[in-house]
């Protein structure tokens, strides 16, 4: 059975987009500052996806056992350390990416059409940024080795949505195409979806320039095109995103987002 | 006949000594977990200048801390935030911007190359991400070159050769084993890159404690070590404490201060506070106060 509208907020609808990306059997990494990411996987996890390995706060875990997440913001906490089944060594994300994650979440304060993004700053000078970023942390060599990635932001405006990025910190599709990774000399199967506070985009088969792939209920396509620094790919038929289920929005506020991060 | 196994525990002041001008430094930790403050302020009082430190990756205020006093010249780490209290730490923003701070971009997996490449002493270490990034342009030190063998583009991450690492950990016996409590984050491999190590311990314990669980012994010889209870204070020390939130968003609303209205106040009021009043460890113990020390428990 289907929700109603009203009875959902959009980060528990992003949650619940990106729920549907992990498979089972994979290993997930779990970022703890990003509140949306970190409950969708957590609702893949609780609902489908019983043999995930989680990579969580430096360990590896499996929670679908806990009956409800105690609440955890950092990756250095170490209470959620009480789960693991194993520990890992920071620096084993250099010995094998792979082991850390199969699938990732990259955020940024550009994306361009292409979903290169930058976690580096903006400004045309390095030296002299208008706007320093923290930095591109571990993005840039997990979106490289890992089997695919999703792009995800917490505002949908003209700052981040860029015709170019000033700087690349995270490769996305390069200069464009279907073999630009391959080009590049880069494995991995690149971004699929940007989720964003107002829609979801996708990546056009061939070009793969960044296209609309639904709306989140009550936006328009107009709304999303006003605030998109690029040409969006708008096909004829733009879906609303699909909303969460009963079972999922219990699952969610009952079991991962007992304090209602997700309901601010 | 043979004399006794020497005990490698220093005080506050020698092994404060042996961080020196222009050094390279390796800063262990995590964000806002685990790092050595104790010898972070020895740095700051003892106004020791054009340091290239190689911050945790990921790094966080203990770096911004440096920064705002002046000790940094060139900085090597991945990201420079402190989690759900900060997004970008305030003086490192400024300082770039500013154009006043060497930067050695990177990523985590180049971070970690540039370390084994100095463990194993070889000039660099390959590593393919970042191929089609701006890394290489905006970090000269990293080059793109062709695998001999393949030909395929790669890139070469230059060896950093920290001439000392400064690491926390919970325990330590008096000979250098040391034993983190938790996953220890990058420590071990600052450890092996560096030419030594001062490990920062909360207990220094018997050799028979460390002969009971030789698993745990993350750092299996480190040059001196220090003891020194909250020594990671103000943040996590894994097995005795967490962060202390309200101490830590001092600090940045000190530095926000000077980043949005040029006004540098709070923060010398801080530095004056916590860190140059403070003659000692214990000292500055006294001033965070008991009642929030004891308020910082982990369960």
């Amino acid at each position: 059975m289907t929700s109603t509208a009203a009875s959902f907020t959009t980060k528990e609808l992003m949650a619940t987009f990106i729920s549907h990306q992990v498979r089972d059997g994979e290993r997930v990494a779990v970022g703890a500052g990003l509140h949306v990411p970190r409950a969708g996987i957590l609702l893949a996890h609780m609902l489908r996806c019983p043999n995930v390995r989680l990579y969580l706060a430096m360990t590896f875990t499996n929670l679908i056992k806990e009956p409800k997440m105690e609440p955890f913001y950092t990756t250095y906490d170490i209470r959620p350390t009480k789960w693991a089944e194993a520990y890992v060594f920071h620096e084993d994300f250099q010995e094998k990416p792979r082991f850390i994650s199969d699938t990732f979440v990259v955020g940024g304060l550009q994306i361009d059409k292409f979903g290169n993004s930058n976690l580096i700053g903006v400004g045309k000078d390095f030296k002299h940024l208008t706007f320093r970023g923290p930095g591109a942390v571990g993005t840039t060599s997990m979106a490289h080795y890992v089997d695919r990635y999703y792009l995800f932001v917490q505002s949908h405006d003209k700052r981040i949505f860029v015709d170019k990025c000033d700087f690349i910190s995270t490769v996305g599709w390069g200069q464009g195409g279907a073999d630009s990774r391959k080009k590049l000399g880069i494995p991995g199967g690149g971004p699929v979806y940007c989720i964003t506070p107002l829609c979801v985009m996708d990546f056009e088969e061939k070009s793969k320039h960044m296209r609309l792939y639904s709306v989140h209920p009550g936006v328009t396509v107009q709304q999303v095109v006003e605030n998109t620094g690029f040409e969006l790919i708008i096909p004829s038929n733009v879906p609303e995103t699909p909303a969460p289920t009963d079972e999922e929005l219990r699952t969610l506020r009952e079991r991962i987002d007992l304090e209602g991060m997700l309901r601010k | 006949m043979i004399s006794e196994r020497k005990s490698l525990v220093i005080d506050e002041s020698t092994a404060g000594g042996m961080i020196r001008d222009g050094m390279t430094i390796a800063i262990g930790g995590f964000i806002n977990s685990s790092h050595p403050m104790v010898l972070v302020r020895q740095i700051i009082q003892r106004g020791i200048k054009n340091l290239t430190v190689v911050g945790a990756a990921s790094g966080g205020p203990d770096l911004d801390l440096l920064i705002a006093a002046g000790c940094i010249k060139k900085l090597v780490t991945t990201y420079m935030g402190a989690e759900h209290f900060c997004p970008i730490t305030p003086f490192f923003r400024t300082a770039a911007q500013r154009g006043e701070l060497e930067i050695f971009e990177c990523d985590e997996g180049m971070f970690y190359c540039a370390l084994r490449a100095a463990a194993q002493g070889l000039p660099s270490t390959p590593w393919k991400a970042g191929l089609g990034t701006s890394f290489p342009e905006v970090n000269p030190e990293i080059k793109v070159y062709s695998d001999p063998i393949t030909g395929e583009p790669v890139l070469a991450i230059p060896a950093i050769v920290p001439d000392l690492a400064i690491i926390y950990a919970a325990h330590s016996d008096a000979y250098g084993n040391v034993q983190h409590i938790g996953t220890g984050f990058g420590d071990r491999a600052m450890w092996r890159a560096a030419k030594r190590t001062i490990a920062q311990v909360e207990r220094v314990i018997p050799n028979e404690e460390v002969r009971k669980n030789p698993l745990a012994t993350s750092l299996y010889g480190v040059d001196a070590v220090l003891r020194a209870p909250y020594g990671a204070h103000p943040f996590a020390g894994p097995g005795y404490y967490i962060e202390d939130g309200i101490h830590i968003r001092e600090f940045i609303a000190a530095g926000n201060a000077y980043a949005k209205n040029n006004d540098r106040r709070p923060f010398e009021e801080y530095l004056q506070k916590y860190i140059l009043s403070p003659k000692t460890h214990e000292d500055y113990l006294e001033v965070v106060g008991i009642r929030r020390l004891v308020s910082l428990h982990e369960h």
